[in-house]
């Protein structure tokens, strides 16, 4: 690998084509996939809190009081206001200006925006510690793991946080050497702050990073290196982490304007003390502390491709002399891997390990899946880079010597082959993104062979559409389930489901029941056997064979239905076509 | 991000150095070598198991056809389940209009003569018994399995005829009835417990959650179990009695609670009492986290009793409890 040039303007241009490919694809192909329970609940808020800003714009003074704010922030008071603020604008952008083909489009870009910029970002900080081509492999690699690509369509702040908390990482990186990204690190942390909790550990794992680089910074100081460039060691990036951070994610959070500590203080707690949800994990329906320790690393290896992970710890194997410390990495082979004086493994070891450990204390809620720890990813990615780069590297020797002009071309096909695993399996797992698994596990079957979790959030209903268009072409009455009533509505502004096919509220008045397959929602199951008496399926949507949401028939309504094609007194409801990316691209 | 000299083994960069690039030629060569092959080996070998895990997955016609066989050789005391569980949705897609909620919510296999399953990836069924299957045929990717069990030695079904029962409680220094009604069904919903069913025995209008009939319960295992939900009131007993029960050699009851309302493990035990025309012929402490728990007691053969099932409990929150029972011939289970 030659040593990176100066990373310039033909870098930031290649970042900002894969963040605008990358957002164009999601904007591509959002609209197979139903929003999920969460969603819902941010489309709510962002609606809300637009009329407010709409409110502030018209009477300022009106808006500032606090029934005003409490009246629009009241809801969902428990995420910080960046991306929901964000969202809103987006949906006020929509209303006025009809920039999106769908509502939830409009909701769902900014996050879409974020998982964008994400992979510029990993590919600047990918190139500026490693190297252009580890850099540009990284990104690639990140946006392509099923789950992150799933994640990156949604209006949720899973992806949005680990765009900031990366973002805050390489500003806490440069800030090491360069005074100005202090600051820049504390105003982005603030951004961090005002998306999502996952930030508050970032000052642990930067203090901890901090102390290492600075004692060995000391110690060869004192051995008399004093080169031209030093490593700053006054922590200036702590002190604009405190000072800048808190002012602004409470500037962007209006419901914290007023009864501010106690807000602030019920916003910690509720998360310090979340309550504890189901999750199947080995056939074992977890809800309730201890959780498994393995968690975090298992759902890693299952869902993140294995030729991504074998890569990444090829990159990390390479680069562990430089992550020991001073004495330990004595031992090691002094010319495999030595650490840079800005400790940039340590960083990047600790910004990987911290989210994964989080999740695998205890008492840590697992309710989330892969997502409470995908922070952890781009560092992944960065590693899997790196060891590409390795293993390329002997190849492009060879062809050095033999066949010069064929090396770059090499490298390139090379890369591609290492991404062909993830790039098929993220495109077979679209729109099932969280039922998805790798093949390690076996695929989705062989997870659903270990008895793991196969999906949360009601997020498949999107996939059910063709299905009840056709069972009900008068229109009718669904119990959705997981799927909220939000979400349900969103399939119909975007003109997915037709207004006559209506959300039920008991199972006995619904024509069609939903039950979304996890392993504590079978009692659903067995409530809908004892209302219609049959334990009979009138349909089973499934993904590569295995059950994702069971669809069961009122008898009533098949009564009716029957009567009706008994007696053909009225033409057939028209036809009414389904959009073609609603319509079954894979095995039924 | 030059180095700072060729001496220093701390760098600016983290990015690979010359040095390392020229690190021992047959550390290189080997290692190189080894690495490269062994990625290329897994993307590899990834690529192709996706693509044969999607071309071992079972199609709907090869679930149709295995359904049709097995429906069309149905016989009035035969069960049918999936292996593995979780393809029990695609059993009841094909089959569901012949698996009655006995067979579904099953507590051990006593009442069948024959278990069919469905079978796909090579699993058996959990329930099977520890042999061979008396037949087996393929469907595509989908087996056909049967066991026959032989012949049933379950005389009565307690569950199936609930609707004969008089139920009754002590409260109030009195003796309270329960009535018969016939009504809507509970709207549904996680966390919300076993549905009431249209035909149930009502109360006390005032206390929903005070009724018998027969449903399905979510057990502690998550499995489902026909049942008769029986909830105690308190310390006071809440009788359950069935006229005319034929008997054999054993009685043998299983009962449990919803999970949601067993799984904590914070909840007084529940007391059983099963007397046959007024004599305690078998009891039962149901501690919560012993799941689906089994009782067996032995009977007089030949005669027709008045059963009572009595059940207390030191509190009445969160005490859905359900039971199901059979009366059986024969001292021992049969050997299937």
């Amino acid at each position: 690998m030659s040593r990176p040039r100066r990373i310039g303007r033909w870098d930031h241009l290649l970042g900002a084509l894969l963040a605008a490919a990358y957002v164009a694809l999601l904007l591509a192909t959002a609209g197979d996939l139903a929003m999920s329970r969460d969603e819902s609940f941010y489309v709510t808020a962002a609606q809300n809190e637009a009329t407010w800003y709409q409110l502030l714009w018209d009477d300022s003074s009106a808006a500032l009081e606090q029934p005003a704010i409490d009246h629009a922030w009241e809801f969902n008071h428990e995420h910080p206001a960046l991306m929901k603020t964000l969202f809103a604008w987006s949906w006020l952008a929509q209303q006025k200006w009809h920039v999106f083909e769908s509502d939830s489009a409009a909701f769902r870009f900014p996050g879409m925006l974020t998982g964008g910029l994400l992979l510029w970002l990993i590919y600047i900080f990918g190139a500026r510690a490693f190297g252009r081509q580890v850099g540009a492999f990284a990104a690639l690699a990140f946006a392509l793991m099923p789950r992150v690509f799933y994640h990156s369509h949604l209006d949720c702040f899973d992806i949005p946080i680990v765009f900031f908390d990366t973002w805050v990482t390489y500003a806490y990186w440069r800030s090491l050497r360069k005074r100005r990204w202090a600051i820049y690190t504390g105003l982005i942390f603030g951004l961090a702050l005002a998306t999502k909790h996952n930030s508050w550990v970032l000052p642990g794992v930067f203090g901890i990073h901090f102390v290492w680089m600075a004692w060995a910074e000391r110690a060869r100081r004192k051995q008399g290196h004093d080169p031209a460039r030093r490593m700053r060691l006054t922590p200036y990036w702590l002190l604009s982490m405190l000072v800048l951070g808190p002012p602004i994610m409470i500037g962007i959070w209006p419901w914290v304007w007023h009864d501010t500590l106690s807000r602030l203080a019920w916003y910690a707690g509720f998360h310090l003390h979340h309550v504890y949800y189901n999750m199947a994990y080995f056939g074992q329906n977890y809800f309730k502390p201890p959780f498994p320790i393995s968690f975090p690393f298992v759902l890693t290896a299952f869902t993140v491709p294995a030729t991504t992970l074998l890569l990444a710890f090829l990159g990390l194997g390479s680069r562990f002399g430089a992550i020991l410390p001073q004495r330990l990495a004595r031992l090691w082979p002094r010319d495999l891997a030595r650490p840079d004086r800005a400790r940039t493994d340590v960083l990047l070891v600790g910004s990987l390990m911290a989210p994964l450990l989080l999740i695998a204390l205890p008492s840590t809620p697992i309710f989330g899946g892969t997502k409470h720890w995908i922070p952890a990813y781009p560092f992944v990615a960065l590693y899997a880079g790196l060891g590409t780069w390795r293993v390329i590297r002997p190849l492009r020797k060879l062809l050095k010597a033999k066949l010069p002009r064929a090396r770059n071309a090499a490298r390139v096909l090379a890369s591609m082959l290492l991404l062909a695993p993830s790039a098929v399996e993220t495109i077979h797992s679209h729109p099932f993104g969280l039922s998805h698994y790798t093949a390690l596990p076996g695929g989705v079957p062989g997870a659903a062979d270990l008895g793991m979790n196969r999906q949360f959030w009601g997020f498949t209903t999107g996939s059910l559409v063709p299905y009840l268009r056709e069972a009900m072409p008068d229109g009718g009455t669904v119990w959705i389930c997981d799927t909220t009533w939000g979400a349900w509505n969103m399939l119909q502004r975007d003109g997915l489901l037709p207004r006559n096919i209506r959300p039920a509220a008991s199972m006995e008045q619904a024509d069609f029941v939903l039950v979304h397959l996890e392993h504590h929602f079978v009692e659903v199951d067995f409530q809908a056997w004892v209302t219609y008496g049959s334990v009979k399926l009138v349909h089973v949507l499934t993904y590569d064979g295995v059950p994702i949401i069971n669809v069961y028939e009122n008898p009533r309504h098949r009564a009716r239905h029957d009567a009706a094609q008994a007696i053909p007194s009225r033409p057939p409801a028209p036809h009414r076509p389904v959009p073609p990316r609603l319509l079954p691209s894979r095995r039924p | 991000m030059a180095l700072e000299s060729s001496e220093e083994q701390l760098r600016d960069s983290a990015a690979p150095t010359p040095l390392e690039a020229h690190a021992p030629r047959r550390v290189k060569t080997v290692f190189g070598l080894m690495s490269w092959s062994l990625v290329v080996l897994v993307a590899l070998v990834e690529l192709v198991g996706h693509f044969t895990i999607q071309s071992r997955v079972p199609t709907d016609a090869d679930w149709a056809t295995a359904g049709q066989f097995v429906r069309t050789n149905l016989e009035p005391r035969d069960t049918i389940v999936a292996a593995p569980g979780w393809a029990d949705p695609l059993l009841r897609r094909e089959l569901g209009d012949v698996i009655s909620l006995d067979m579904a919510g099953m507590s051990d296999l006593a009442p069948f003569d024959r278990l069919w399953a469905l079978s796909i990836r090579g699993h058996l069924p959990e329930v099977a018994p520890a042999r061979a299957p008396d037949f087996e045929q393929r469907f595509g990717r989908v087996r056909v399995l049967r066991w026959d069990l032989g012949p049933s030695r379950v005389l009565y079904n307690f569950v199936d005829h609930v609707s004969e029962a008089r139920v009754d409680f002590d409260e109030g220094g009195r003796t309270r009835s329960c009535r018969k009604t016939h009504g809507r069904s509970s709207p549904g919903g996680l966390s919300a417990g076993p549905s009431v069913p249209h035909d149930r025995f009502v109360c006390d209008p005032q206390r929903p959650w005070l009724w018998v009939g027969a449903t399905v319960v979510e057990d502690l295992s998550l499995a489902p179990r026909h049942c008769v939900y029986e909830h105690p009131i308190g310390p006071t007993p809440f009788r359950v009695t069935f006229p005319n029960v034929p008997l054999g050699e054993r009685l043998v009851l299983y009962a449990g609670l919803y999970s949601e309302h067993e799984r904590m493990q914070v909840w007084p035990d529940i007391r059983l009492r099963v007397l046959a025309d007024g004599r305690e012929i078998a009891a039962m402490n149901h501690k919560d986290g012993e799941g689906w728990k089994r009782l067996e007691a032995l009977t007089t053969a030949g005669r027709a009793s008045e059963l009572t099932v009595e059940v207390t409990s030191a509190v009445q929150h969160y005490r859905t409890f359900c039971w199901s029972a059979t009366t059986r011939l024969g001292v021992e289970e049969r050997t299937p």
